[in-house]
């Protein structure tokens, strides 16, 4: 027991200080009906942080978390460099006093892809493997 | 200013004890003011400063919250992070904004000037939680100046209490301790000093605690002053008696003495005599200020040289005057003994010495007189003829007539010794009146007499009147008892001549001379030769 609680922890520490590897790099994709073409890093942390819940062309904006994935943790971390704890309490902290809502949580990367094609305002962040013809790529989360 | 500083003399008390203590307290107090105030204001600057840097702690504290809300235009968090913030007293009013727009704003109108001049205004620009670069609003406290300071105050304040306090108790245990140590032993010794009275045996006592500093070192010395001081009033006392009774003998002296006392100024004025001076000189010596020298008339330039030499000498000076006083006493003998007594002053004393005068001339009579006779004696004879000769001139001769009386001797055998005095006495009658008045007889021996013939015009002359005195005694003289004695008188004639010669010698001269004549047969004048001739006496014609 003691043997694997190490490797797990050897492994979100890898995952999470180390980040993505080349096949695991993450991409944030939107419906192509949206009309957006691409967002900027700043634009797409407004987003998934509730600053704003819609995307510069004035089109309302759907995020949407993949929970407890290893995604989410570099997502994060890549973007505003905070970890899924810091998330948590950002958004645990406005449920009670603030008027804004976390994003739409996820099973999977799968059902993430899944409801991007079948929403116009869905946006959300996948790894680049997972990335099919009925979603369009927006950003890439560089490193 | 001299009012001013009266004033201020008569507010101040004059005891010393309250004069240290108020000095004392009053120098507390200003000392105290002094430093409370500077330790207030610098405590009031220090308060304020440090509720300034709170209130900005206070926004670091909300600052990451703030962060938040305005990334996310949220006013529910914005005015949730403000009631927080103004909880504490010193936040007036809290500003959030998120962009141009305010998220939370307090109800201060920040353009009223009343309120922009009692308020602080803390900004600080808030940046996105996840871009450090990217300013996304700002947050402004205002904090309000009368709070800050009454903040501020209320420390000082306390400051100013404790440095109060601590001055004025430092200061009562001064002035406690002074008094008890300095200030009351002092008044104590004052007050001792002030109800003393000066006798023997008196002395002020130590104060309460018997001390060996320098407050008991004043006791003992003030003892002993008042020892000395009131030995000296004793000896004073003493002095003073002895000085009474010394005056009183010598008033009494003064009073009742003889002798005339007076003192004189250097200028020869009687300032001051006794009844003596008056009794011998005469009313005249009882006006005031009166000239000595006019009250000695005619002797005022003896007097005045008297007065000089005793001033310059510093001794006595003496003089015996004569002086004629009007009246019935005439002429009186007085002896002036003049004493130097000060600079300007003298003493003089007087005698009448009138009897000791008539008593010396007797005296001196006496000595030259025969009694007898009362013609001069043979010392009287001598001192006459020395002073003749001394005092003979050229133009004036002077004869010496020696006389021997002849047959005295049978006249005393056969009559006694008192018809011989009797004829004497007789004879020396007829001698006087054969002379001139100038002329001076003596008898110079038993039965021996000179007369000296001064101013004699010729030799011729005097053995006229040798020639009278031995025609004169021839004549019998009665010697009482119906008897009769017959005298004769042998005479020698000497003329004092050119040449110098002692008075023994000229005398031997009319010695020989009257030898020739008694040799010749008595009753006749004999003239001696010039002094160096050898040849004897020729006779008179």
């Amino acid at each position: 027991m003691k043997t694997l609680a190490l490797v797990m922890i050897l492994a979100t520490l890898a995952t999470g200080v180390a980040g993505a590897d080349h096949s695991a790099e993450l991409v944030v994709i939107v419906n192509p009906e949206s009309g957006v073409v691409r967002l900027t890093r700043e634009e797409v942390i407004d987003i998934f942080l509730g600053r704003y819940r819609k995307f510069p062309s004035g089109r309302a904006a759907l995020p949407i978390d993949v929970e407890s994935s290893k995604e989410r943790t570099n997502f994060y971390q890549l973007l505003v460099k905070k970890s899924p704890a810091e998330i948590s309490s950002y958004w645990a902290r406005l449920v009670f006093s603030g008027q804004k809502s976390p994003p739409f949580q996820v099973a999977d990367v799968k059902t993430a892809v899944e409801l991007v094609q079948g929403n116009p305002n869905a946006i959300a962040y996948v790894d680049r493997a997972s990335v099919n013809a009925h979603v369009k790529v927006v950003l890439e989360i560089q490193p | 200013m001299p009012r001013r500083r009266n004033l201020i003399a008569r507010i101040l008390p004059r005891s010393i004890v309250a004069r240290t203590s108020l000095s004392i307290l009053l120098l507390a107090v200003i000392t105290g003011l002094l430093f409370s105030t500077m330790a207030s204001w610098r405590a009031r600057a220090a308060e304020h400063d440090r509720l300034i840097t709170r209130v900005n702690e206070l926004m670091s504290t909300v600052e990451s919250t703030v962060s938040i809300a305005t990334f996310l235009n949220d006013a529910t968090l914005a005015r949730e992070i403000a009631n927080g913030l103004m909880k504490n007293r010193v936040v007036a009013g809290v500003r959030i904004t998120s962009g141009p727009t305010p998220l939370y704003a307090s109800a201060i109108d920040m353009r009223d000037p009343v309120n922009r001049k009692s308020m602080y205004v803390l900004d600080r620009t808030i940046y996105s939680p996840f871009d450090a670069a990217s300013a996304v609003g700002a947050i402004t406290l205002y904090v309000s100046h009368a709070e800050l300071d009454s903040q501020a105050s209320a420390y000082s304040l306390f400051t100013v209490w404790m440095l109060s306090l601590q001055m004025s108790i430092v200061a009562a245990a001064v002035a406690f301790l002074v008094y008890l140590l300095v200030t009351r032993p002092i008044k104590g010794i004052s007050d001792e000093l002030h109800r003393l009275e000066i006798r023997s045996g008196m002395h002020i006592s130590f104060p309460s605690t018997r001390r060996k500093d320098e407050i008991g070192q004043l006791v003992l010395d003030v003892n002993s002053l008042i020892s000395r001081l009131s030995d000296a009033l004793e000896t004073e006392h003493d002095l003073r008696l002895k000085q009474e009774i010394s005056e009183k003998r010598l008033r009494l002296v003064f009073e009742k003495a003889d002798t005339g006392m007076l003192i004189l100024d250097k200028d020869g004025a009687v300032q001051s005599c006794n009844p003596a001076f008056v009794r011998i000189l005469g009313p005249a010596a009882s006006v005031p200020q009166a000239p000595l020298r006019d009250l000695l008339a005619p002797h005022g330039a003896t007097v005045a040289k008297l007065i000089e030499a005793s001033q310059a000498s510093g001794e006595p000076r003496e003089a015996d005057l004569e002086i004629d006083l009007a009246g019935p006493r005439g002429k009186v003998w007085v002896e002036l003994s003049v004493n130097p007594l000060g600079p300007n002053l003298l003493q003089a004393l007087v005698n009448d010495i009138t009897e000791r005068k008539r008593a010396e001339s007797a005296a001196q009579e006496l000595a030259t007189r025969d009694t007898l006779t009362a013609l001069l004696n043979r010392r009287g004879f001598d001192t006459a003829l020395a002073g003749l000769m001394a005092n003979s001139r050229r133009d004036s001769r002077l004869a010496l007539l020696q006389i021997d009386l002849d047959y005295f001797k049978s006249v005393n055998d056969n009559y006694g010794h008192e018809a011989g005095d009797l004829v004497l006495r007789e004879v020396a009658r007829i001698f006087e009146r054969s002379v001139r008045r100038s002329d001076i007889v003596a008898r110079v021996g038993g039965d021996e007499f000179a007369v000296l013939l001064p101013g004699i015009e010729s030799a011729a002359k005097a053995e006229q009147i040798a020639r009278n005195i031995i025609s004169g005694v021839k004549v019998p003289i009665d010697i009482g008892g119906g008897r009769l004695a017959q005298v004769g008188a042998s005479i020698g004639i000497a003329l004092l001549g050119d040449a110098p010669e002692s008075p023994a010698a000229f005398a031997r001269r009319a010695d020989l001379a009257m030898y020739a004549a008694k040799q010749a047969g008595r009753g006749c004048a004999y003239i001696a030769p010039a002094a160096n001739d050898e040849p004897e006496a020729t006779a008179a014609a």
